[in-house]
């Protein structure tokens, strides 16, 4: 049974002509990680928001189609009550702060608070959610006084303290460096395994190629592909549209390095693997 | 064209939080990455060299001139610092408008700033967005407006505090060409960055921070075949070069090209 | 980081810290009102006795000082007027050459100056002594509107953040040399600059943290729980009874005009 479902959603924002979001049709399974990627304005953040229905309620604008999350057809319930099993993390850490709390762990409470959280069952879900994330050392800190890397970890651990069945994450680890970047990853894996499901718009393609289920691009609204990462990468289309690649899948390609089903390597294991073989059968 | 001297320097914002402790070192025309952790001290850095932040001990030289005795607009002629946030400066209604201020505050006659902020747009290649609104561009190409604003005052070094944030790959590659660029003609350019295939492939110079001090400096060469030094300021090499040495090559590669290189050529 | 504080509050564990926020409001209250319910001299001595022992028990009376010192500013030039032209002076107090004062005008200017310590000794241990955050929570408690609760909050922390925010844009324009030191005119020149920024951002802020906070389920209209339990240690409730008798029998006095 899929808990995200959508169905040739289409997407136009106020006063535009262009849609944003062009006919999009995909299906995920729970526990599933789906990583979302494409050039600038190709549609990833307003595709985002449309799985908690931000679009169209709080936007506005023209919509067709079908989006139905954990259960909920999104555009006939209200985001307050969507956001009960949908979570969302935004790109800019800053704003995502409500400026009505002056500590980190008050911080993560604050959602509990308005979702109405028994007291007892908030303190253990902050806790555990600022050990995930490494910010228990400044639970005591004002959120603004954080760096910009420490407030996007906050922001995704004040959304995942409120449970949700699947987790929405656009770019969140922009202003992160590799290893504040590894840890939202290994969050987000471990996550999946217990069976949330996570879907995350993001840059940084090597690191999806190596921990995604499943990889879905979009040009210009429309989505182009989605698949398992190698299969996806693999694709001759995507460099000429703009779309990164992990530059492992890059190297191989040129060299014609495939692996025995005929895609390229995604990640760097893969590509020692195939590469040791190609070189070992003619030592340089 | 211009040379920065970091002299023993070290900064806090509260007495007893050191955030830089005793940095030493000459930044000659050239490109420069500073690459660490969040909280390493990077930010603070590069606003020592153009004057917003006086040192607490040591000095800083720009060109032989002391920071503490000039004003920042001053050493604005000769450093050029582009923020991280652009809705930390956007406020020109037309972007052309906005790319001119800079040249503008430097005294340049209006025609002359124009055909400077053309250049410099073109520069970041965004050509024909000269009379829309910065706001109706998307971030991205709101940080390459503030950039070409830098470019614009046409200063000796140049200064990018985290540009590749919120660029698709396109949009790297175009401030890559630009980093190209100035070092081309002679200037100096120093990035913070995350974002170590944009190192790799654009900068020569490689400074590693590491709570408020410098780990290592080095060529990118050295830097990113050292996964020892990388670690221990919570880095790693570039996925390229994780493949070069795992593969053992026998000269680091930092790009797909030069790994595509050693390989046919190990042939 | 040197971050601009809205709130004036000073942490500390002190019995004064330990009472819940509602009685801290309730003994502000009372006493203010007292200060205006009482006449005597020796009755608004008294409660400023009180009112100063409190901050004292807090520890903040020593930060209190700048505030009152201030404020006997304005109170000396009171006294000194009035002992001048108050309208009813008849017995002279003191002759300084050709200046007299009288003491008609004087105890007047007096009483109003305790009249003034009064009413900053009572708000300072609502001010001082009082988590801003911690009174708002109790507020709501009480059905006070969480939206209500929250825009009084998050000014505490907005304004400085759009003071530090103004900071950086000073220093983004200062970079993109734009002198801000120097004449008036330079000055002047540099505000736009420095606004623009200032008031797009904060727009373009708030209809993110509008977003932000809808997707946490601010808007839910559910009836929110809290994190913090609220502490009402037994002896707020003497102090309350204390408070609240004064205050009934102050009234109860001017009503049946003993005082």
């Amino acid at each position: 049974m899929a808990v995200i479902e959508v169905e040739n959603l289409r997407y136009r924002y106020p006063q535009q002509t262009e849609p944003a979001l062009d006919g999009i049709s995909f299906t995920v399974e729970p526990g599933e990680f789906i990583g979302i990627i494409g050039p600038n304005r190709a549609g990833k953040s307003t595709l985002c928001q449309a799985l908690v229905g931000l679009v169209p309620h709080f936007y506005q604008g023209s919509i067709g189609g079908r989006v139905v999350v954990a259960g909920l057809d999104v555009h006939r319930h209200p985001v307050s009550e969507v956001c009960r099993r949908v979570g969302l993390v935004f790109q800019s850490p800053f704003t995502q702060m409500s400026g009505a709390k002056f500590t980190v762990y008050d911080e993560v409470a604050f959602g509990l608070e308005h979702q109405g959280v028994p007291r007892d069952e908030m303190i253990r879900r902050i806790d555990h959610v600022l050990h995930l994330l490494g910010l228990w050392e400044v639970r005591d800190r004002n959120p603004f006084a954080l760096s910009g890397g420490q407030m996007q970890r906050l922001a995704v651990a004040s959304v995942l303290a409120l449970q949700p069945q699947v987790l929405v994450l656009d770019e969140p680890t922009s202003q992160l460096d590799p290893a504040g970047t590894s840890e939202v990853f290994t969050a987000v894996t471990d996550l999946c395994r217990q069976g949330m499901t996570v879907v995350m718009a993001e840059h940084k393609v090597e690191r999806l190629a190596e921990r995604a289920d499943r990889i879905l691009v979009l040009h210009r609204g429309k989505c182009i592909a989605y698949g398992p990462p190698r299969e996806v990468f693999s694709r001759e289309d995507l460099p000429g549209l703009g779309v990164a690649i992990p530059p492992v899948t890059e190297a191989c390609r040129r060299l014609g390095w495939r692996l025995p089903d005929g895609t390229y390597p995604v990640t760097v294991e893969e590509a020692v693997k195939i590469g040791g073989a190609a070189r070992g059968g003619n030592p340089g | 064209m211009a040379e920065i001297r970091v002299e023993d320097v070290h900064f806090h914002y509260t007495p007893g939080v050191p955030v830089l402790r005793g940095i030493s070192l000459t930044i000659t025309p050239g490109t420069v990455a500073i690459i660490g952790q969040n909280g390493a001290g990077k930010s603070t850095f590069v606003r020592l060299l153009n004057g917003l932040l006086k040192p607490v001990r040591g000095r800083v030289l720009v060109d032989g001139v002391d920071t503490r005795t000039v004003s920042v607009a001053t050493l604005a002629r000769t450093v050029g610092l582009v923020f991280q946030n652009p809705s930390d400066q956007l406020f020109r209604s037309r972007v052309l408008d906005e790319v001119m201020f800079g040249p503008l505050n430097l005294k340049l006659p209006a025609d002359q700033a124009r055909a400077r902020a053309r250049e410099a747009l073109r520069q970041v290649g965004l050509e024909g967005v000269e009379d829309k609104n910065p706001y109706d561009l998307g971030l991205a190409e709101r940080k390459l407006v503030t950039v070409a604003g830098v470019l614009a005052m046409d200063t000796p070094v140049v200064v990018l505090d985290e540009p590749t944030i919120a660029q698709d790959r396109d949009g790297v590659r175009r401030l890559g060409e630009v980093v190209a660029w100035l070092k081309a003609r002679g200037r100096t350019v120093i990035t913070i960055t995350h974002d170590m295939d944009f190192v790799a492939r654009y900068f020569e110079r490689v400074l590693v921070f590491q709570a408020g001090q410098v780990l290592a400096d080095g060529t990118a060469g050295e830097i990113f075949t050292r996964p020892e030094v990388l670690k221990a300021a919570g880095l790693e090499p570039p996925q390229i070069t994780q493949l070069g040495l795992r593969l053992g090559l026998s000269v680091p590669v930092l790009t797909v090209e030069e790994f595509v290189a050693a390989i046919t050529g190990g042939r | 980081m040197n971050r601009l504080r809205l709130s004036l509050y000073v942490p500390g564990n002190t019995w004064v810290h330990r009472l819940d926020p509602v009685t801290k409001l309730i003994m502000a209250v009372v006493a203010v009102t007292l200060v205006f319910l009482l006449p005597g001299f020796g009755a608004a001595v008294a409660l400023l006795a009180v009112s100063l022992g409190v901050l004292a028990a807090g520890g903040v009376l020593r930060r209190s000082v700048p505030v009152f010192a201030g404020v006997l500013v304005i109170a000396l030039t009171f006294v000194v007027v009035q002992g001048l032209v108050y309208p009813g002076n008849q017995h002279p107090a003191l002759t300084l050459g050709p200046i007299t004062f009288y003491r008609e005008g004087l105890l007047l200017g007096l009483r109003l100056t305790l009249r003034l310590f009064n009413i900053l000794a009572a708000t300072l241990v609502l001010i001082l002594l009082t988590s801003p955050a911690d009174l708002v929570e109790s507020l709501v408690r009480r059905g006070v509107s969480p939206r209500f609760g929250y825009v009084l909050v998050s000014v505490l922390q907005i304004i400085p953040n759009m003071a530090a925010a103004a900071g950086t844009i000073m220093d983004a324009q200062r970079s993109r040399g734009m002198e801000t030191e120097g004449s008036l005119w330079t000055r002047l020149r540099a505000f736009i600059p420095l606004m623009g920024p200032l008031v797009t951002s904060s727009l373009i802020a708030t209809e993110e943290r509008a977003l932000a906070l809808e997707v946490r389920g601010f808007s839910g209209n559910r009836k929110p729980t809290f994190l913090h339990e609220e502490v009402i240690p037994p002896y707020a409730w003497v102090i309350r009874a204390l408070y609240l008798t004064a205050l009934i029998l102050a009234i109860a006095g001017r009503w049946m005009g003993w005082l």
